[in-house]
């Protein structure tokens, strides 16, 4: 005998037919959604995406500021090319990125692993490590300029107690980068330290019992348990890091105006006195633009290996 | 009793909060402005007693004019930037201050008003009274563009107790020293790493009195050509790296970033150091007998820069009520009666020949600036600077400095600098001749 198990279908009354269901967008959550989103999106469109586009229109004009602004056409972007000072700081700004990033994530992530030992007083520990990120660069980068001063400054006094002798750090063509680059890292481990913690303090511990239970060593407990379900906040961190690096500009200007010669000049510095002290707003604006071509690039990059790397535990 | 709010109407109560927050901000903003007739000028000021001085200067204003002085006053960094926002936002001050290095690129760029038809229209206004380096620094393309309230030319600081422990008898107060006779009283004072002979900046704003005491220049006297490369420019730059760099006489280089002659000078184990009179009212602290002499002379006699700074209108200040305000403004501002404001705190000289001496003892060798400014002792030269000074700045500030620390020679610097400076330099010529040609 056949059983009808069509589930049952509630016939809507006619009253109810001629309604038309709210599309989602005009619910009361979501326009209640859009109310709380909107100071947010105003300021995004005013501050963020308007000057992109002005930025654009900018870049096809010749501009001073006070004469009348007169059609470049692409000539801004063609006067990149020959640009000894504009490759140079692209270069070097690659140079600080490319240091800087995977020191402040190898910190970071060390000290997280660190306090998330059940170290004693972590509250403070982690308040204490915090405060570089914390501190305003400029304050932090004129202690640095001291603590490097070549033969009385702390850092090579330090040295000098291994029986090295520093090098004059903020003066020499090859140590100027690097001198950048450990200051720069000291000021922001705390950022991804934190958020590491967090990551580190939500995997679920039946995880690590029952690695410890297959007889899982530390390094492989980390390898296959640790970093996996870490990988969201490193994702996180290395892509506002890598943001953050192509950005440099304050600790530079302060700590060696882009010197020795151009070794610390940085891109967006570079952009500031084009703009700013040269007058020169279209071709400033098209170095931006340039800039923010390589971060859009280098950050879709990274979302695409996001797909192999990161694992997300839903 | 209490009421528990649904949270709709928490909702909404705070959505009309946000709606009046916003609204009474843009009131507020509307309504930020200085008031209406009000004499409104623009200004650095990066300490506390800078700031007295501006403030005495408003009061003078609101005396003198009988309407309200507003002051708008910028730390000196962010100085031009603010200034040039304003300026292209209509917001600027009716006069602003201007540093004379940067005149000629302002004025070049039709930011602000020539005043020469001003000047011509009022017979109380004399130019006259003002140092002829002043006027020089002030003006564009043969055109006055600002009026001077400071002007001072580089001199020689030196420290009275550590050549009176030396043995070291003093030099003249009046007749500036040979080089030769500089380098050898600098290496004579030197102890390394305890004493030193010499301080000055590792940049062409110190360098370039050394040049012009050997009868050279930057660029060519048209402005369209770098002349560091000229044998004269050369011997100077050479002579100034050489106490760096060979004869060890100048305290080490410590970053080029705060380098500061006068910190290096006021630790009290350097002899001389090159510096404007605008570091007497900081030199006062130092713990050591001191004094000021003229400049080294070269083979064209002790010319150090003369530098300078001045308020200027802006070209959106046109005709009526607001440019007659603006020029009674500018007028008060440089009066003798402000400029002795300015004297007695002692900032420093005065543009003007008639307003009182910045200087009380120390130094004790006072009246050698405004004897200097007047051309009866030594000499000066005006700081000759081209419409793109920042960007030939930024040039010469990119291997310049590395030639003091010996890390590139000084022909190499001045040979990969000079292709560049010529297209800075023609660049300047290109200026001048659109400014020439927008004048009509």
């Amino acid at each position: 005998m056949a059983v009808d198990t069509a589930p049952a279908v509630t016939t809507p009354a006619p009253s109810q037919q001629s309604l038309k269901p709210t599309p989602r967008w005009r619910s009361r959550e979501a326009l209640t959604a859009w109310l709380f989103i909107l100071p947010s999106l105003i300021g995004f469109l005013i501050f963020t995406a308007g000057p992109v586009v002005a930025a654009g229109v900018i870049s096809l004009l010749n501009w001073n500021l006070f004469s009348a602004p007169t059609w470049a056409g692409l000539h801004n972007f063609a006067r990149l090319g020959p640009d000894p000072t504009f490759w140079s700081a692209l270069g070097n700004t690659a140079y600080f990125t490319l240091v800087s990033v995977p020191l402040t994530i190898l910190v970071s992530l060390a000290l997280a692993l660190l306090l998330n030992q059940g170290v004693r007083r972590v509250a403070v520990l982690r308040s204490l490590l915090l405060l570089p990120y914390a501190t305003i660069t400029v304050a932090v980068a004129f202690v640095w300029i001291w603590l490097y001063i070549p033969h009385d400054g702390l850092v090579n006094a330090v040295l000098g107690w291994f029986g090295i002798n520093g090098p004059e750090w903020l003066i020499s063509d090859n140590w100027a980068m690097p001198a950048l680059i450990l200051m720069s890292v000291w000021k922001s481990f705390g950022f991804g330290m934190v958020v590491f913690l967090a990551g580190l303090q939500a995997i679920p511990q039946q995880l690590y019992e029952a690695g410890r239970v297959d007889g899982t060593s530390p390094w492989n407990s980390f390898r296959h348990i640790t970093l996996p379900m870490l990988s969201p906040a490193l994702f996180f961190v290395i892509v506002t890091s890598v943001i953050g690096s192509f950005q440099v500009f304050d600790q530079a200007l302060i700590m060696t105006n882009g010197g020795p010669g151009t070794r610390t000049t940085t891109l967006v510095m570079y952009i500031y006195r084009t703009g700013f002290e040269n007058y020169d707003q279209g071709y400033a604006a098209a170095q931006s633009l340039v800039l923010f071509a390589f971060i859009v690039v280098i950050t879709a990059g990274q979302f695409l290996f996001q797909r192999r790397l990161v694992h997300y535990d839903n | 009793m209490s009421t528990l709010l649904s949270r709709r109407r928490f909702l909404e109560l705070t959505g009309l909060a946000g709606l009046g927050a916003a609204a009474a901000g843009t009131v507020a903003g509307c309504s930020s402005g200085p008031p209406s007739g009000a004499a409104t000028w623009s200004m650095w000021s990066s300490s506390a007693a800078e700031k007295k001085v501006w403030d005495d200067f408003g009061k003078y204003v609101e005396q003198q004019l009988d309407v309200k002085s507003v002051a708008t006053l910028t730390p000196s960094n962010g100085y031009p930037t603010k200034l040039d926002l304003q300026l292209v936002s209509g917001t600027a001050s009716l006069v602003t201050a201007l540093n004379g290095t940067l005149i000629p690129t302002y004025a070049a760029r039709g930011a602000h008003r020539p005043l020469d038809d001003l000047i011509a229209a009022d017979p109380d206004f004399k130019l006259d009274d003002f140092y002829e380096t002043s006027q020089r620094i002030s003006s564009f393309n043969g055109k006055t563009y600002a009026i001077g309230f400071d002007v001072a030319p580089t001199v020689m600081y030196y420290n009275k107790d550590l050549l009176t422990t030396q043995g070291i008898p003093l030099p003249s107060r009046t007749e500036p020293m040979s080089w030769a006779t500089f380098r050898d009283l600098c290496k004579q004072l030197t102890k390394p790493g305890q004493q030193y002979g010499f301080t000055c900046a590792p940049a062409i704003d110190d360098l370039v009195s050394w040049i012009y005491c050997a009868g050279g220049n930057v660029m060519s006297d048209d402005g369209g050509r770098s002349t560091l490369g000229d044998p004269e420019a050369m011997e100077a730059l050479q002579y100034v790296i050489d106490l760096f760099v060979k004869d060890k006489v100048t305290p080490p280089i410590k970053n080029l970033v705060t380098e500061s002659s006068l910190s290096n000078f006021m630790q009290g184990n350097v002899a001389f150091m090159q510096n404007g009179p605008w570091q007497v009212v900081n030199a006062r602290k130092a713990k050591f007998d001191w004094d000021i002499i003229p400049f080294p002379a070269g083979s064209a006699g002790s010319k150090p820069r003369v530098s300078g700074s001045s308020f200027a209108i802006p070209s959106g200040v046109r005709d009526g009520a607001e440019l007659d305000l603006a020029w009674k403004l500018m007028k008060t501002l440089t009066s003798t009666g402000a400029l002795d404001i300015y004297a007695k705190a002692g900032r420093n000289n005065p543009a003007r020949l008639s307003a009182g001496s910045a200087f009380q003892p120390p130094p004790d060798n006072l009246g050698i600036v405004q004897e200097i400014l007047a051309g009866k002792l030594a000499g000066g030269h005006a700081f000759d600077v081209t419409t793109n000074w920042n960007q030939v700045k930024q040039l010469l500030g990119q291997d310049l400095p590395r030639t003091f620390l010996g890390q590139v020679t000084v022909p190499d610097a001045i040979n990969g600098l000079t292709p560049r400076l010529d297209i800075l330099m023609r660049q300047h010529l290109d200026t001048v001749r659109q400014a020439t040609a927008r004048k009509g």
